[in-house]
């Protein structure tokens, strides 16, 4: 507190925000994690450098920022950021992972399908005929544009039935 | 005579109707990503990696530097017609240009700011047909510590300029090439970082991490309220500038061009800062400077003619040198990468053809988009229509197939989703992405001219200080680090610069 109230500039909030210190924390840890694999990999062979002198320098600066980006915000903590859509986010990313954990299984078609009908329809309201056939172009036209047109293809269904049907 | 003549040989190789057709596709790709006001150039680029997986080498570059400077021409539609800049490079074109659409004369500043983008691109591509054999016979007498030294001082340069705090832009370029080195070493051959998974043993795969990082985290910051307004058809008298018109934008893209080249050549700098200096440029030097602000002509014609010249530009560097001077150039360059060709001195002795054509299509692919530009207006504000629900699913369809397709797994959709996270985080503690895309494209050659460099002088560092042009470029990037001490200043637009 006392070096606040020395150096601190008017009108900065006083306090350094907790995502603020998970970060550096977070980043320190790595840096520190990676200084002790780094040593482990050898920093120096008979031949000249190792494959963890690279990284260890890496994980050197790392830590060494965290330390000064700790200090600096100590000094003076900065604005934090607006905060972020929870409800997107979470729905984003559990409908992403969900999605690629069955892609394989149901194949390309019918789990982006549901993907696309999940976004357009219970997320984004729209009506019936439209996120059907947003969702069809995207999953069933996108799966035979991408297979025929640029020659790249995307997976099939694990299932021998909805194989058979072409999914 | 002799560079003419591979120039000749390059408009031979790329005008083959499959590579006019990517050239094509690319241009109006990219003008759809410029448009758009939620994806930006970076993520836009490395999510069309994919589509040009199967294609030869020469057709994939021609069609994604194709994308590349379309996405410089499709920001400037909604900045006149909309005053929503797609890119940050044309924010400032919104003051003059939607001025002018509120006056009736959008068509004539989408014209001239087509054909000034046509004119700026062009000059600079010719500085690169010119800088092209020179810079690179140059690049040929570079050795190891040379490379290692030169990378150095362009890392350093965008550590420097990017975001507020040069802490956290070392932070963001020490992440980026910690996770560049997840996988096996590329000289000993040992596995690093990869926690006992076989699947990480390639490394992690780059289009991936830059979409997650970049595409899917810009995604997941939208807040409710940030959707863009809803969009009127442009009040248009007439595509056609006058002939006044046409006068007084002339000087105007003089000055962006010069404008434009000059800073599109050092590593850091963004579009925005040239079309913003062209925009005081044209304060300055204008003699209708009192007009700029009420809708006239050269607050169009200098910004977009800078915008242009400098992303064509920013290619010079990339081709002579090997060095991304911008994060959008840095995926350009892992997208090189991956087809087998290193962008530097040897590309040039390597993949002579290549090198030629690519460059011969960035004439062709300034002239389509000339040509697709103002007809296809009504296109690109109909797309603008489409509601934001609708939007979002689809980007993030091309996100998945985007990831998956590298190598057909769905690992590589979990490492999207875990890096749009991480993403996520940096910018909500403020920590700009560029350094971080570049160290991940530079990581491993880096590191491999820094071991070579040391098996050379057998674990000696000062052969980087002992031979005289490497020891010149790690002062020249010792300076740069150091400049905050100095109290030199860097354009203030840098820091509010969302591509940064």
């Amino acid at each position: 507190m006392t070096t606040e109230s020395v150096t601190a500039k008017p009108a900065s909030p006083a306090r350094v925000a907790p995502s603020v210190l998970a970060g550096i924390g977070a980043f320190a840890a790595v840096g520190v994690y990676v200084l002790v694999s780094s040593i482990e990999l050898g920093l120096w062979t008979s031949l000249g450098p190792g494959p963890g002198l690279f990284p260890f320098a890496m994980g050197a600066v790392l830590a060494a920022m965290s330390v000064v980006w700790l200090l600096q915000e100590l000094r003076r903590p900065s604005e934090t950021a607006e905060g972020v859509d929870r409800g997107l986010v979470i729905a984003v990313v559990v409908s992403l992972a969900i999605l690629a954990a069955v892609m394989d299984l149901l194949g390309f078609q019918l789990s982006m399908f549901l993907f696309l009908m999940y976004h357009l329809k219970l997320r984004g309201g729209r009506a019936w005929r439209s996120s059907l056939i947003t969702s069809l172009a995207g999953s069933v036209g996108a799966f035979y544009a991408f297979n025929f047109g640029l020659n790249v293809s995307l997976p099939v269904s694990a299932f021998p039935l909805l194989n058979t049907i072409g999914l | 005579m002799d560079i003419f003549n591979e120039l000749m040989g390059g408009f031979a190789a790329a005008m083959t109707w499959q590579n006019l057709l990517f050239a094509f596709l690319g241009c109006l790709l990219g003008t759809i990503i410029g448009v758009l006001p939620g994806i930006g150039p970076v993520a836009g680029v490395a999510l069309l990696i994919p589509l040009t997986l199967n294609l030869d080498a020469t057709g994939a570059i021609i069609m994604l530097c194709a994308i590349f400077y379309g996405t410089a021409y499709g920001g400037t539609i909604t900045s006149v017609l909309l005053n929503t800049p797609g890119e940050a490079a044309s924010a400032i074109t919104t003051i003059d240009g939607y001025a002018m659409t509120k006056i009736g004369k959008a068509g004539a500043a989408l014209t001239i700011a087509a054909v000034g983008s046509f004119v700026g691109g062009t000059v600079a591509t010719l500085g690169l047909v010119a800088a092209a054999k020179p810079l690179g016979e140059l690049g040929l007498l570079v050795g190891p510590p040379e490379f290692f030294a030169l990378m150095v001082v362009g890392i350093s340069l965008l550590v420097a300029l990017a975001g507020k705090s040069m802490v956290k832009a070392v932070i963001s370029g020490a992440l980026g090439l910690l996770i560049a080195m997840v996988g096996i070493d590329p000289v000993a051959g040992a596995p690093r970082f990869t926690f006992g998974m076989d699947r990480l043993l390639d490394g992690v795969s780059f289009v991936a991490v830059i979409v997650g990082v970049f595409g899917l985290s810009e995604l997941l910051s939208y807040r409710k309220g940030d959707q863009p307004a809803a969009v009127h058809a442009p009040n248009f008298r007439s595509l056609l500038p006058t002939g006044k018109e046409w006068r007084r934008s002339a000087p105007a893209m003089a000055r962006g061009t010069g404008i434009g080249f000059g800073l599109g050549l050092i590593p850091g700098m963004t579009g925005s800062v040239s079309s913003l200096l062209a925009y005081g440029a044209e304060k300055k030097f204008s003699r209708h400077r009192n007009e700029l602000g009420k809708g006239a002509i050269e607050g169009v014609a200098g910004p977009e003619t800078a915008n242009n010249s400098h992303a064509n530009a920013a290619l010079i560097p990339l081709f002579t040198l090997g060095i991304p001077a911008s994060p959008t150039i840095a995926v350009l360059m892992g997208a090189f990468l991956q087809q087998g060709l290193t962008p530097g001195p040897t590309l040039f002795t390597e993949h002579s053809e290549i090198a030629w054509a690519i460059i011969a299509s960035l004439f062709i692919g300034n002239l389509l988009l000339l040509v697709l530009n103002v007809p296809l207006v009504g296109l690109w504000t109909s797309i603008l229509r489409v509601p934001s629900s609708i939007l979002t699913a689809l980007i993030l369809l091309f996100m998945v197939i985007g990831a998956y397709t590298i190598n057909f797994s769905v690992f590589d959709v979990f490492v999207m989703i875990g890096f749009g996270l991480l993403g996520l985080a940096l910018r909500h503690l403020d920590i700009p992405l560029a350094p971080m895309v570049l160290t991940l494209v530079l990581g491993p050659l880096m590191e491999r001219s820094l071991r070579e460099s040391l098996e050379i002088s057998q674990g000696d560092f000062s052969i980087f200080t002992s031979r005289p042009f490497s020891a010149v470029l790690i002062g020249l990037g010792l300076l740069i680090v150091f400049s905050p001490l100095l109290k030199l200043r860097k354009p203030k637009a840098l820091n509010e610069d969302p591509e940064t």
